[in-house]
């Protein structure tokens, strides 16, 4: 896992406290976007209700919700495709409109459901937007041999898969190299291989200094790559913190799974009541304990002294997983 | 404000989309084609005159250029916006409202070039063949048939920013058509039922109602029809002999598809302005 940058707590229900607490040298400026009480209906849906977070100049903020919770309307508000039905949003504390396209130079957005014109090629495509983008279209054959669709610059766009389309796609998002990337689900539909490059690039634009955003669904991906996240349910944000932080916060521990040969789905005696212990269940020959990461040592020696034959033990770090499911499931989510 | 740059991006993208899928050279084609065919039709097996040719060629024309223009520009807004690919475009830094004159402007330029190139070349071929041959009036009624494609396409245009989905801009387009078509058919209806009779257009001092003739601004295939009958003195279409009264000039038919033109342009850019992508 990357190493956290920021270590304080931002909750819905203490964000005041968190604006005073945060260390000064990461929220000196202003954050590079701001949603403050975002509302959008369709009809009589609430697609986003009450919607406020922040993104930080430097970060990889993920932002994680089940399909259908807002993520994707989100994002269309804060890129002025949509318009909120009430609320604000600031890019660069500049509030979004349709008419204020012009902090789109210093963008690079890859919308969820991305289609190009059919008949043109790569190479087309690309010089177009560059045009559009006040770039220079000399980049263009380097962008698609940085998403590796250097090989098929001259077919037309619509002979392309699922995948590559989408490759092109953040490919667009790089012209004018801008220090904000706004990525909607940028590893949908995409195979291993094409997430592996996704997933590089994504680094290395962060690791030259650009701010980035992506939507997911995918858990293992976020835990991979953002330093904090954001996870949205039914239109609202429920947590926004470091994945460490949303672990302390909703108490999920390391734990150690150990194989016992004929444990038989019993919990020897004593091993929870051993410091540092929260909690063990027996399930078959596997045992799983809870505990501090100090006390797994502990919990060994005694099952070694109980006689028990350890055939196998691994340790489980808490996962975003585990934080998801505890924050959208209604008692996590309760703030 | 509306800058020139994005908008000259878009233009040149609509033109250039239109020349590489050979669209703009098959219609080229088809004008010419057609207007050589009427030639040969009004001149009974050789050329015909320019003005006999016009008379036979806009029966053709007055159906085929909307149908085209509607064809160009009901999907422009809806359908990239199904697709996806405004989603892209939007998140660039161009605003709507250049997006919107850019297209209009780049598959008007696709319209006007195909009209012009089509029918201009034709018709030398025809004029040289004859002698008095009236170029003023044939190039008015290339300016008019221009000016019929540029409406039918802001008006599908404006379809295509009202409507959410492509199917239901396409629905409108030809709903447009129908109307077009059936609207003289209409007029002649009420007319009828209202106590007129056929032998009012059909005796030899034909005396057609002003309303009917005030009537036509609504439609803009006939009016557009009128307008090339005015430049032409043609007083006679398909056997009955029609003398359009001093308040229909040249100047209100050509006012009114300015009208027909800029309105669906404003209420277009109204929508896709107010529009969630």
């Amino acid at each position: 896992m990357r190493t956290k940058r920021c270590e304080n707590e931002v909750w819905k229900s203490n964000k005041e406290s968190d604006l005073v607490t945060a260390p000064a040298a990461l929220n000196a400026e202003a954050p590079v976007i701001e949603v403050m009480g975002l509302h959008k209906n369709y009809d009589k849906v609430k697609a986003v209700n009450d919607l406020t977070m922040s993104v930080r100049k430097g970060e990889i903020y993920g932002f994680l919700g089940p399909n259908g919770a807002g993520k994707s309307t989100t994002i269309k508000t804060i890129m002025a495709l949509t318009h909120p039905t009430s609320g604000v949003i600031k890019v660069h504390n500049t509030p979004v409109s349709t008419k204020t396209v012009d902090i789109h130079k210093d963008i690079g957005y890859l919308p969820e459901k991305i289609s190009f014109y059919r008949n043109l090629t790569p190479v087309q495509t690309l010089t177009f937007l560059c045009e559009l983008k006040g770039a220079d279209p000399v980049v263009v054959d380097q962008l698609l041999e940085d998403v590796g669709l250097g090989d098929v610059s001259d077919r037309k766009v619509g002979t392309f898969s699922k995948g590559m389309v989408q490759l092109l796609g953040v490919a667009q998002a790089m012209i004018g190299d801008p220090s904000l990337y706004i990525l909607d689900e940028p590893m949908g539909g995409l195979d291993a291989r094409w997430v592996r490059i996704v997933r590089d690039k994504i680094r290395e634009l962060n690791e030259r200094g650009a701010t980035i955003v992506f939507s997911s669904h995918i858990l293992s991906e976020v835990q991979m790559l953002c330093d904090r996240v954001g996870i949205i349910n039914k239109g609202a944000l429920v947590a926004e913190d470091t994945i460490d932080n949303l672990s302390d916060h909703l108490e999920l521990r390391p734990r150690l799974e150990v194989t016992i040969t004929g444990l038989d789905g019993a919990v020897p005696d004593g091993i929870d009541a051993i410091e540092g212990v929260w909690n063990a269940d027996a399930e078959g020959d596997k045992l799983t304990v809870s505990c501090d990461a100090s006390s797994r040592i502990q919990v060994l020696v005694a099952l070694e002294r109980r006689g028990l034959t350890i055939k196998n033990f691994k340790t489980l770090d808490p996962t975003l997983e585990d934080a998801f499911v505890e924050l959208i499931s209604d008692h996590g989510g309760e703030q | 404000m509306i800058e020139f740059g994005p908008v000259h991006t878009v233009l040149k993208k609509e033109v250039s989309d239109n020349i590489r899928n050979k669209w703009i050279i098959l219609l080229t084609i088809i004008f010419a084609f057609l207007t050589l065919a009427a030639s040969v039709l009004a001149g009974g097996g050789s050329l015909g005159g320019l003005e006999e040719t016009v008379t036979t060629l806009m029966s053709i024309s007055m159906i085929l250029i909307p149908l085209i223009s509607i064809m160009l520009g009901y999907s422009t807004i809806s359908g990239e916006d199904e697709d996806g690919s405004l989603a892209v475009l939007l998140s660039y830094p161009i605003k709507r409202g250049e997006v919107f004159i850019g297209k209009f402007l780049g598959l008007g330029i696709v319209i006007a070039l195909a009209t012009a190139v089509g029918f201009g070349v034709s018709g030398i071929v025809i004029g040289l063949s004859k002698s008095a041959t009236p170029w003023g009036s044939y190039a008015a009624f290339i300016s008019l048939s221009v000016l019929l494609g540029l409406l039918y396409l802001s008006v599908s245009m404006c379809f295509s920013a009202l409507f959410k989905r492509r199917v239901a801009s396409l629905g409108a387009g030809i709903l447009l058509f129908f109307w077009s078509t059936i609207y003289g058919t209409v007029l002649m209806g009420i007319y009828f039922a209202t106590g007129g009779s056929m032998s009012d257009f059909t005796s030899a001092n034909p005396t057609i109602p002003d309303w009917i003739w005030q009537s036509i601004y609504f439609s803009p295939m006939d009016m557009n029809q009128t307008a090339s009958m005015l430049v032409f003195n043609i007083e006679r279409a398909f056997g009955f002999a029609i003398e359009v009264p001093s308040f229909v000039d040249l100047a209100s038919i050509i006012g009114a598809h300015l009208v027909w033109i800029i309105v669906p342009l404003i209420i277009a850019y109204l929508a896709f302005e107010r529009r969630d992508i």
